[in-house]
């Protein structure tokens, strides 16, 4: 375990409240970014960031330290995901309406993340299977090597390789689709 | 497909995101060197890559992080109320389940034993019984099961002396 979040679990216990803010201030944004690339919307995100470290501040006593600070909020996050998601597709209570909103609100946020590519990436990102979209994030934009990205998504790293090779090749598939880049 | 080639293959993904030894990455590129099939999807993977990391990592909203830390300090509050949420966090850490683990042991052997045990000895009431029991020391109590077994010992001598036609004549 890094030695500085060693210190901060260890203080926490002691009952330093402080030791978990600190812990929210260095890894809130990675969080956020990770809930943000898998949910697809900033409330979504925000709302998944505020349950994992509420989650966190839970379980922290009973972190063991075999794994890093890191990889235990990572893997909380992505379950927490792939729950939100399951519930929404199970749910199927879309509305007309709240379709509409909702691509009301990604249509003004893509306006404001991005340009032309980048807007087309990022929907074709989006469009990953839950997993293999946990996968890329993790490993593309949270620059996670492999054995991290296994230990969170509870896989061999075998399995972690095989899942990013037939994510990239679906995503070049629709980047090619999409008119970003011709083969 | 040779078997060289689904190795490289294999690894493609990792030299493309920049997380293979260098020395790796030299056997990847003598490989791809002279076979046409592997580069072009190395040329693919690496591209793929590039694109996707073009998007712009979010960021959140200014003001944001005040707001979470407010909110998220709020509920932590709430939970903490609850006697239910307190009792989880108390049990839920190590050291403290380790002593109350001790402590339900503890309790535990203690109300199995009150049985066996037997019902707690009586309190003297009267003064003089009061008076008496001040006066037994430890050793007394201690040594009042060899004083019986004596006093035993001197009855059962004094009535055999006591008996009439024991004694003994002279032949």
């Amino acid at each position: 375990v890094d030695t500085e979040d060693r210190h901060l679990v260890e203080a926490f216990r002691r009952g330093e409240e402080s030791a978990f803010a600190a812990l929210v201030i260095k890894y809130r944004e990675s969080v956020y970014r990770l809930a943000r690339r898998m949910l697809g919307n900033h409330e979504d995100a925000a709302d998944a960031t505020q349950e994992v470290f509420l989650r966190a501040y839970r379980a922290l006593g009973r972190f063991d330290g075999r794994s890093q600070v890191s990889t235990w909020l990572y893997r909380v996050t992505v379950n927490h995901c792939l729950d939100v998601r399951g519930r929404r597709a199970r749910a199927a209570a879309d509305t007309v309406e709240t379709l509409q909103d909702r691509l009301a609100g990604r249509a003004v946020e893509e306006e404001v993340e991005d340009r032309q590519i980048g807007r087309r990436v990022a929907l074709a990102v989006r469009t990953l299977p839950p997993r293999q979209k946990a996968m890329v994030v993790l490993r593309l934009y949270l620059d996670l090597p492999y054995a991290e990205i296994a230990r969170i998504m509870g896989c061999s790293v075998g399995t972690v390789k095989a899942t990013m090779f037939a994510a990239l090749r679906r995503l070049r598939r629709l980047l090619v689709e999409e008119g970003v880049w011709t083969p | 497909m040779t078997p060289r080639c689904q190795e490289v293959l294999d690894r493609l993904i990792e030299a493309a995101t920049g997380s293979v030894p260098p020395r790796m990455r030299e056997g990847i590129a003598e490989h791809l060197a002279v076979c046409p099939r592997c580069r072009d999807e190395a040329a693919a993977i690496e591209r793929t890559v590039a694109v996707l990391r073009t998007v712009e990592a979010y960021t959140s909203p200014p003001g944001f992080w005040i707001e979470f830390t407010e909110r998220l300090q709020q509920r932590i509050a709430a939970g903490r109320r609850s006697p239910v949420a307190r009792l989880r966090r108390w049990w839920a850490s190590p050291r403290r389940a380790w002593a109350t683990s001790i402590a339900a042991l503890a309790l535990a052997i203690a109300v199995a034993a009150i049985p066996r045990l037997g019902p707690a000895p009586s309190t003297p009431t009267d003064p003089v019984a009061v008076a008496a029991r001040a006066l037994i020391t430890e050793t007394m109590t201690r040594t009042l099961p060899s004083l019986a077994e004596m006093l035993e010992t001197m009855r059962a001598g004094l009535s055999e002396a006591g008996e009439p036609g024991s004694e003994r004549r002279p032949p």
